[in-house]
């Protein structure tokens, strides 16, 4: 008897904490499934090429060749980790160079007019 | 800069072979985000800066060839270590109940952690390994399980192809979800049958 009772413990602490695990994961699935239907820009992170970045903010590569001072190349697939390094920079430098190029281009090629959006929705 | 960041950083730089490889090697075991590399490898075939079938193509055999390596090392090395492990979890008794159960689910769960549940994947190519599970049956649940896995998110990953990293760490999450529901599932299940089962039947036994 004392050994069964030993092993439904065990089950029932294993049982407890593999629902606690997935509900942890489930509660963080839909956390971002709702933060990514809000913000669709994702962050820059060092793994990304220019043409992942212009891509994902819809920003036309040369602008952004232009803003990190690099000649554009057609399939150019270099992630911004080994641009910044061939540029003796931070990688950090890099992304926040990008980042004000994307402000910028957004400021001055405002979406096109339809319904109109609320006082400040626009910004990144 | 995390693991998945210089992986995908690999994979801008050194293009297919590093696909091939991290699968190969994802798929043995040592535990890399294969499922973002794929997702990537989709946009980038969407940015037109890889070719979709060289993807596809290297992207299976190298989880394939990683699957059949992790069968071997149950098939050919493990036995003795495994007999030994299986004094700390009960003996043998119940290893070979797990190996039962094992053998009568073992095609759908070859084929289910090749795409649904991948984190289970290189357990049970070891176990299908140990359990001398039939290998050309082994290998016809590997091919189609994986081809679905590189399809299914190297098609999510050029479908999506501007917000790969949210997918993927979308996915990565909703995979332990439901790793871990059929988990629950199988403990709650064993738990339930203890519960109904006689204790003297089951002193008896030991």
């Amino acid at each position: 008897m004392r050994k069964l009772g030993r092993r439904e413990w065990i089950l029932l602490l294993f049982f407890l904490v593999t629902l606690a695990f997935t509900g942890l994961f489930a509660a963080r699935a839909f956390r971002r499934a709702v933060y990514w239907r809000q913000h669709r820009d994702e962050t820059i992170r060092p793994w990304m090429s220019v043409g992942y970045v212009s891509h994902s903010y819809r920003v036309p590569p040369p602008v952004l060749y232009q803003a990190i001072g690099v000649e554009p190349t057609p399939h150019d697939r270099r992630p911004l980790r080994k641009i910044a390094a061939q540029q003796n920079r931070s990688v950090d430098t890099l992304i926040s160079e990008l980042q004000l190029a994307i402000i910028e281009f957004r400021r001055s090629h405002p979406p096109p007019p339809g319904p109109p959006l609320p006082k400040g929705g626009a910004a990144p | 800069m995390n693991l998945s960041d210089y992986l995908l950083s690999g994979l801008g730089i050194y293009g297919l072979p590093l696909l091939f490889a991290a699968l190969l090697v994802g798929s043995v075991g040592i535990p890399l985000p294969a499922s973002f590399l794929l997702l990537a490898a989709g946009s980038f075939v969407a940015q037109d800066d890889l070719s979709l079938w060289p993807v596809l193509g290297l992207s299976a055999a190298g989880a394939i060839l990683g699957d059949n390596i992790g069968y071997a090392l149950g098939r050919w090395g493990g036995r003795r270590m495994f007999t030994s492990l299986s004094r700390l979890f009960g003996g043998m008794n119940r290893v070979n109940q797990t190996e039962n159960w094992l053998k009568r689910w073992e095609g759908a769960g070859i084929f289910f952690s090749r795409w649904l549940i991948t984190p289970l994947g290189p357990i049970v190519n070891i176990t299908s390994g140990l359990n001398h599970y039939s290998w050309p049956r082994f290998l016809l649940y590997c091919v189609t399980g994986e081809a679905l896995w590189v399809l299914l998110y190297v098609s999510l990953g050029k479908l999506f192809s501007g917000q790969v990293q949210a997918m993927s760490e979308f996915f990565g999450d909703l995979t332990w979800v439901i790793a871990g529901l059929l988990v629950a599932l199988v403990l709650g299940w064993s738990l339930f049958k203890s519960f109904r089962s006689p204790p003297m039947r089951l002193k008896s036994k030991t």
